[in-house]
């Protein structure tokens, strides 16, 4: 039964999808625990179908200065990747890798965004490695980016491109702490509805 | 206080003598302003696809074309007269270098060269602008002034 929209996706697809979402994240956060030598855990990940603005809203301030690290994904399954961090996380990170107490996103060092990327880049490969080994699909990931900018103009990426075929867009996200501490960093799954279906049909959801 | 109407992704809103518009975060979004000095009537649509895909597509203010159409529709049944109106845009920047996604690499630049492209044919210029580069921006217009103004992170505020 292969869906058109992804409102149409039933409870069970969406369980699958946060089953994806939690093998995935729990990969990254491993991942990213042994970047910053300190324990990185994810919070339950959620399965969000929303409207272009509902989906913005839900994600904070679309004026927020925020670094995000952005994935192509194609092959198999297509959509994109997005690991967003406030400015709080950013620090945090540069801290633990390189030492450094203040750093502004807008002034970042060539060396402070190559660490940017280079934990972007691992977070997001862990997570689709364990998406693919779970359900066999292929996916082929672009080269990682970097951008700093406000958050609603980098959500205008993933939107503009599943917008042309859809009102809605969804997401599967998940919040990462570190050190217990809840650092606002967010993982962004967007698949494309296409996708949705090979990722059933893989698992053998009829 | 003055009254703030904010406009959403794949949206328009129109308002008349007092009041700003303002859509926030316009990444390779359009964001078009047309104001009638005469009767102090502006609009603020923001669009985010260069043309519609299917004929069908309820969703008006998400493309360049049909989203220009209709808000010029609503302007007129409002009293705006095209040729007094003041048009600027604002966005289409490229926040990311990509290579799949249906030619969506240059998805800004193609929005501003559509939605330019379409105001031309309606016989509406555009009077300034501010698109391109990598960088989001807040676009507002002060519908007692006509005044437009854009914001991005790390820049002051300016007139447009």
């Amino acid at each position: 039964m292969a869906i058109k929209a992804y409102e149409e996706m039933n409870e069970l697809g969406l369980d699958i999808l946060k089953e994806i979402g939690t093998i995935g994240g729990g990969n990254a956060a491993t991942a990213l625990s042994s970047m910053l030598s300190s324990q990185v855990t994810m919070a339950v990940p959620s399965v969000k179908i929303l409207d272009y603005n509902a989906a913005l809203a839900c994600l904070g301030d679309p004026e927020e200065l925020v670094a995000a690290i952005f994935v192509e994904m194609a092959g198999e399954v297509s959509g994109i990747m997005l690991f967003v961090l406030t400015k709080e996380v950013s620090d945090e990170i540069l801290f633990r890798m390189l030492g450094k107490t203040e750093s502004e996103l807008l002034e970042l060092e060539e060396i402070d965004s190559s660490v940017l990327i280079e934990i972007g880049n691992i977070v997001i490969s862990s997570y689709i490695t364990a998406m693919s080994s779970l359900t066999g699909v292929n996916v082929e990931l672009s080269v990682p980016q970097l951008a700093i900018n406000m958050l609603g103009g980098i959500m205008s990426v993933p939107i503009a491109m599943m917008g042309q075929h859809s009102d809605k867009i969804m997401m599967i996200t998940g919040d990462f702490k570190i050190d217990g501490k809840a650092l606002d960093s967010t993982m962004l799954l967007l698949p494309d509805v296409e996708s949705l279906n090979v990722l059933m049909k893989k698992l053998g959801v009829e | 206080m003055e009254k703030k109407i904010s406009v959403g992704i794949a949206d328009m809103k129109i308002t008349r003598q007092e009041g700003i518009l303002i859509t926030y975060a316009l990444g390779s979004c359009i964001g078009v302003s047309f104001y009638d000095p005469m009767i102090k009537l502006g609009a603020l649509l923001h669009i985010m696809l260069p043309e519609k895909g299917k004929a069908n597509d309820t969703n008006v203010f998400k493309f360049a074309d049909s989203g220009v159409k209709e808000t010029l529709r609503k302007l007129t049944a409002f009293g705006a007269t095209k040729r007094r109106l003041v048009v600027k845009i604002a966005g289409g920047a490229k926040m990311f270098e990509m290579k799949g996604g249906g030619g969506l690499g240059n998805i800004g630049e193609r929005n501003a060269q559509n939605v330019k492209r379409i105001l031309m044919a309606e016989g509406l210029r555009v009077t300034s602008e501010d698109t391109g580069a990598n960088y989001a921006r807040t676009m507002l217009l002060d519908v007692a002034t006509g005044q437009v103004y854009i914001r991005s992170a790390g820049k002051p505020e300016r007139m447009l």
